[in-house]
Order: C-alpha cells, then sequence, then structure tokens
C-alpha cells in the first residue's frame, strides 16, 4: 500500500491529469478491498475448520504454520494447480462467466460497508437499497452455474439455491426497513453514528456519557429486527441449517458439482465473503458498526487516527464474533428439509418482519412526532426525549413480543388438536 | 468524460438487446435481458439517479430476470432449435419495427424538454417517497390494489391446480393413516 502512495505523490508533482489522480485513487481503495477480502476469506476457512473441529472433539487442520494458519495458502495453491475440467455438453461461456458473475456483486457490496469512524469507500444514500439490489444479482450467477453445467445436480442446486434466495430475501429487506425508518434514511454510513451513547437511550439523556453503545439492538425493533435479519442472513449465505442448495449427501454439490480448480476456488471465495459481508451489515445495522466504548472520548481528545483505528478494530470484532456464531450453528443444528424452509420464510418470518415495520413506526410516532402531528390525540409535547424513548420502548415491546408468541402459536394450531384416528 | 461513459453504456445496451432477440437459445436470450437491464441501471446512475439505478437493478435484475430464467428452466427443453422469428414473413416485422421506431422518434421530439442549469436535489429518495404520498397517492394505491389482485389471482390458480391432481399410492395411504400423523410430520 505504501508504494501505491509514494506514486499517486510522483504523479501529482508531475502535474497529473484529474481523471487519473481519480482513478488511482478508487484503484488503490478497491485493491485494498479485495486484498484484505481475499486475506479475510483465508482466515475464515481456517477459523471454520478449526472451530468445527473443536466441536466434533478433532484437531482439525494444525500442520502448515504455526496452528494451520497457513493451511489456506496451501489449499489455495492446490486450487491454483488443478486442471480445469469442463464438461462436454456444458454452455462454455456462461459456464466461465458464472463464478464472476457470482462473486463480483459481493465484492461490490464491501465498497459502501463503513469500516470504521470515517473509513468508508462510498458513502451512497441509497445504501441499503444498494445491497439490497446487489446482493440479488449473484442469484444470477449461480443460475448460470446451474444451467451452464447441464448437470442434473448443477440445475437442482441452482432452483434450489433461487428458491431460498428469493423466500429469505424479502423478510431480509423488511427487517432493515425498520431500521430505515427509525434512522430515517438509507445511508450506511450514518447508521452507526446514530447509534451513540448508552444502551436504549442513545444520546437522548444530557450529561450521560457516550459510550457508544446506543445500539439498536436493545431496542425491541432492532432486537426482534436483528434476530429475522442473522436468520435470513443465514440463508442467503448458504450456511448450515440453510445448505440445502449444496446439500452434499443429496445433490453431490448443487451448483458448484461440474466446477474444478480456481473456478470453484472463485465460488467458494464468493460464499465465504458473502457470509462476511453480511457479518459486517449485522454488525453495522444493529450491533452499533464501529461505535464501542472508547472511540467517542478518542476523538474527544483529539486523537482521530487512534479513534479510526480504535472503531475498526470494534467492527472487526463485531463481525468475527458474528461470523463464528454461524460456524457453531453450523456445527450444532442439522439442515432443514425443503418444505421446512419454505414454511419457516413465509409462516414466521415474514408476519414478524411486517409487524415489526409497524412497531417502527410508532416508534418514530411516538419519539419523534409533535401532539399537533398526532392530531392533539396524544399530550407527547410535554414529555423529554428519553422519557418518549422508554414510552415508546415499553409500546413496541409489548407489541413484539405479542406478534412473536401469537405468530408461534398459530403456527403450532394442528399440532395441538390432535384428530382422532379411525380404526 | 461522460460522452465516452454514455456512448459505451448506449452500445452496451443496443448490442445486448439485439443479441436477446437473435440468440438462438432461450436461456442466452435471457442472459442478454439482464445484461440490458444491468447497462440501463449503469445509465441511471450516470443521470445521477441514484435512486432509480439501483431499484432497476433490484427490480429487474434481481427478481424480473431471476423469475423469468426460473420459468423458463422450469417449463421448457433445453434443446437448440430455430426462434419463432425465422419462421415467419419478415416484412410484417421490418414494418412493424418502422411504425414503432416513428411513433416513438415524433413523441420524443414532440416532448418540451425542461432543460435547466441549476443543481438537481443529490438525494431524490425522500422528494420521490414525499411525492407518492401525497400528490401520486391514488395511483400508488390503486398499484398496490392490482398487485393484490395478482397475487390472489396467483395464489386462487395454484389452488386449483392442486384439487385438480389426481391422488397417487402415498396420498391414499397418507389418508389411511389419519390426520394426525400428518400433522405430526409436517408434510401434505
Amino acid at each position: 500500500m505504501n508504494r501505491t502512495i509514494v506514486i499517486s505523490q510522483i504523479l501529482v508533482i508531475e502535474q497529473a491529469p484529474g481523471w487519473l489522480v481519480a482513478a488511482l485513487n478508487h484503484a488503490i481503495i478497491a485493491g485494498v478491498l479485495l486484498i484484505g477480502g481475499a486475506i479475510t476469506m483465508m482466515l475464515q476457512v481456517w477459523v471454520e475448520r478449526r472451530l468445527i473441529a473443536r466441536m466434533q472433539d478433532r484437531l482439525g487442520p494444525n500442520r502448515v504454520g504455526p496452528e494451520g494458519i497457513l493451511q489456506s495458502i496451501a489449499d489455495g495453491i492446490k486450487m491454483f494447480t488443478k486442471e480445469d475440467i469442463i464438461p462436454r455438453a456444458a454452455d462454455r461461456w456462461v459456464h466461465l462467466l458464472a463464478p464472476i458473475v457470482a462473486l463480483a456483486p459481493i465484492a461490490m457490496m464491501l465498497a459502501v460497508l463503513p469500516w470504521g469512524r470515517g473509513l468508508v469507500a462510498v458513502d451512497l444514500e441509497v445504501g441499503v437499497l444498494y445491497i439490497a439490489a446487489v446482493s440479488s444479482i449473484s442469484g444470477v450467477g449461480l443460475m448460470m452455474a446451474g444451467w451452464g453445467s447441464r448437470n442434473t445436480f448443477a440445475l437442482l442446486g441452482a432452483m434450489r439455491s433461487i428458491a431460498q434466495l428469493i423466500a429469505y430475501e424479502i423478510p431480509l429487506i423488511i427487517a432493515l426497513l425498520g431500521i430505515v425508518l427509525l434512522t430515517g434514511g438509507m445511508s450506511l454510513a450514518r447508521m452507526p453514528e446514530l447509534q451513540a451513547g448508552i444502551p436504549l437511550f442513545g444520546s437522548s439523556i444530557p450529561g450521560a456519557p457516550d459510550l457508544g453503545l446506543g445500539w439498536f439492538i436493545f431496542t425491541p425493533v432492532g432486537l426482534l429486527g436483528g434476530i429475522i435479519f442473522f436468520i435470513c442472513a443465514l440463508a442467503e449465505g448458504e450456511r448450515t441449517p440453510f445448505d440445502i442448495p449444496e446439500a452434499d449427501s443429496e445433490i453431490v454439490a448443487g451448483y458448484m458439482t461440474e466446477y474444478s480448480g480456481m473456478k470453484f476456488a472463485v465460488f467458494y471465495i464468493a460464499q465465504y465473503l458473502l457470509n462476511f459481508a453480511l457479518a459486517v451489515l449485522s454488525a453495522v445495522v444493529f450491533l452499533g458498526g464501529w461505535q464501542g466504548p472508547g472511540v467517542a472520548w478518542l476523538a474527544d481528545a483529539g486523537l482521530g487516527a487512534a479513534a479510526s483505528l480504535l472503531s475498526l478494530l470494534w467492527l472487526l470484532l463485531k463481525a468475527w464474533g458474528l461470523f463464528m456464531l454461524m460456524v457453531v450453528i453450523r456445527a450444532a443444528v442439522p439442515r432443514l428439509r425443503v418444505d421446512q424452509l419454505m414454511s419457516f420464510a413465509w409462516k414466521y418470518l415474514l408476519p414478524l418482519a411486517l409487524v415489526n415495520v409497524a412497531s417502527a413506526a410508532l416508534w418514530v410516532g411516538l419519539t419523534e412526532w409533535s401532539s399537533i402531528e398526532w392530531g392533539n390525540l396524544l399530550p407527547v409535547d410535554g414529555l423529554a426525549p428519553w422519557q418518549r424513548i422508554g414510552v415508546a420502548a415499553l409500546v413496541t415491546a409489548v407489541i413484539n413480543l405479542g406478534a412473536t408468541r401469537w405468530v408461534l402459536r398459530i403456527n403450532r394450531a394442528p399440532a395441538a388438536a390432535p384428530v382422532v384416528v379411525p380404526a | 468524460m461522460v460522452t465516452v461513459i454514455f456512448i459505451a453504456i448506449a452500445s452496451l445496451i443496443i448490442a445486448s438487446a439485439v443479441l436477446v432477440v437473435i440468440s438462438r437459445e432461450i436461456v442466452r436470450a435471457a442472459l442478454w435481458l439482464i445484461a440490458t437491464f444491468f447497462a440501463v441501471g449503469a445509465l441511471y446512475l450516470l443521470l445521477e439517479a441514484e435512486f432509480i439505478g439501483v431499484a432497476q437493478v433490484l427490480v429487474y435484475v434481481g427478481a424480473v430476470s431471476i423469475l423469468i430464467l426460473f420459468a423458463i428452466m422450469l417449463t421448457r427443453q433445453h434443446e437448440r432449435h430455430e426462434p419463432a422469428w425465422r419462421a415467419g414473413p419478415w416484412w410484417i416485422a421490418l414494418a412493424g419495427v418502422i411504425g414503432l421506431a416513428a411513433v416513438l422518434i415524433t413523441t420524443i421530439g414532440a416532448v418540451p424538454w425542461r432543460l435547466t442549469d441549476d443543481d438537481l436535489p443529490v438525494s431524490r429518495a425522500p422528494q420521490l417517497g414525499t411525492a407518492l404520498m401525497r400528490e401520486y397517492l391514488l395511483p400508488f394505491q390503486l398499484a398496490a390494489i392490482v398487485l393484490l389482485v395478482a397475487l390472489i389471482g396467483a395464489v386462487v390458480i395454484a389452488m386449483e391446480e392442486r384439487r385438480r391432481r389426481t391422488p397417487t399410492l402415498a396420498d391414499d395411504i397418507a389418508a389411511q393413516r389419519g390426520a394426525a400423523d400428518r400433522a405430526e410430520d409436517g408434510t401434505p
């Protein structure tokens, strides 16, 4: 990275044209993000293998490098040198382009995520919508892989993965919508900034210290939304218990069946990078992103760079924690059946996500509207901001708890009333 | 610079749109259609309409095209065959294309485009939302009702399909075993 900065400085001295400087600037940021992504993916594989091994009373890879940390690099070299096999019946171009189409949108997701205090590559005004749009493109890549391979297992895997992606994308986006209502905007870079202060009350109490703990997960709306979002993220990232598209005991490796060598590795990278990006996204939207104790204190003391570094550390800590939670869930929970997968998305997650949006709207009304906007029905003007937040938290907690109980009950209703079996 | 990018995007749109029509394989045609949608989204971004551009990708690439691909793969035999356009008389198609082009060109020429040098607001999403909730509330609600009707229609059609299905041996056995077992393992 140092060398590239030096190059751009030389170019500035030599009176480089503006577009070249801009292009270099973007190239450096993109390079840092992509190389960081590749290194993250290798670490993820190692962490996952070691953690799963620990849970299954094995050792896992421990020979290459200290504690086996270089195993992923060895595997990468193996992948590079393997033969690239294309089935004779395959559609060559579609087969070739599929891994690229699957990986590119996930790399594009990394651009809008706020990695730390002031560390965001692109601050898009419509960041949340952009993430939703871009992540849906990789489905096209999976479809291309399944169809281009001309293999029944691959096509079945692609079908399964698309059905799953479509079903879980809807509650995922609706869960994000609740937080968009709370923050009043779709910019991802602004979301951590709004989660400063103390739990639940944020920075609404004057004189309270800024602990950087005003995370949305501490509000009833954020808690339900966060749980729904994390479950949907597991499904979007095709993690167990939602790994139906590549259920190796049923359909070999799903859409990846006919891929070998580096093309297979690209699918592998795409999947792990998607998991990591979704973990970062959950952390940013629900767990305060880069907020954490000490960041605001360092920034106030005039140590901007140190604050940024600490905030990056907090974000990575949260993201890796969520990723490890995904791994532990993989080791502990068996795979769902297809019909269970579908009914879980449409009968449990979607109604709860819709109720959560209504709660979020009520929260905004109770905390931000004036009495006149309520039509003089509610005397909210006399309350302090933190009192209004308290009232809103109570009301939405009752609504969300009631809705969760109700959804769980009506879905269990047939089993509760046993039918008499005719002899 | 903007002109260069515009020409690149526009030629990509035209080329992929032509390939949609002349592709011999229907899945490839669908993939080219996705490329067209994507390039149109890029054009919106070039016009600094971020929201419309992202919504274009979300709706057309993420939802519509995937449903098209899904429908093709579920319903058709994947055989290479001559597309239908080669079968019909070509002059009808040509006349249709020329007629459509004439209508489009005259319409576009007749619109009084409002060009201003003023800076447009950077963020359009809040303005769009406000407009939908105030000026265009009725059309917005009507669109919602149309979508709801389509949704209910789809459910009704699917229900009829299920009713018409002849019972299999497995269904008979399941009926004999009684409803209690079915409620337990959750399969219909």
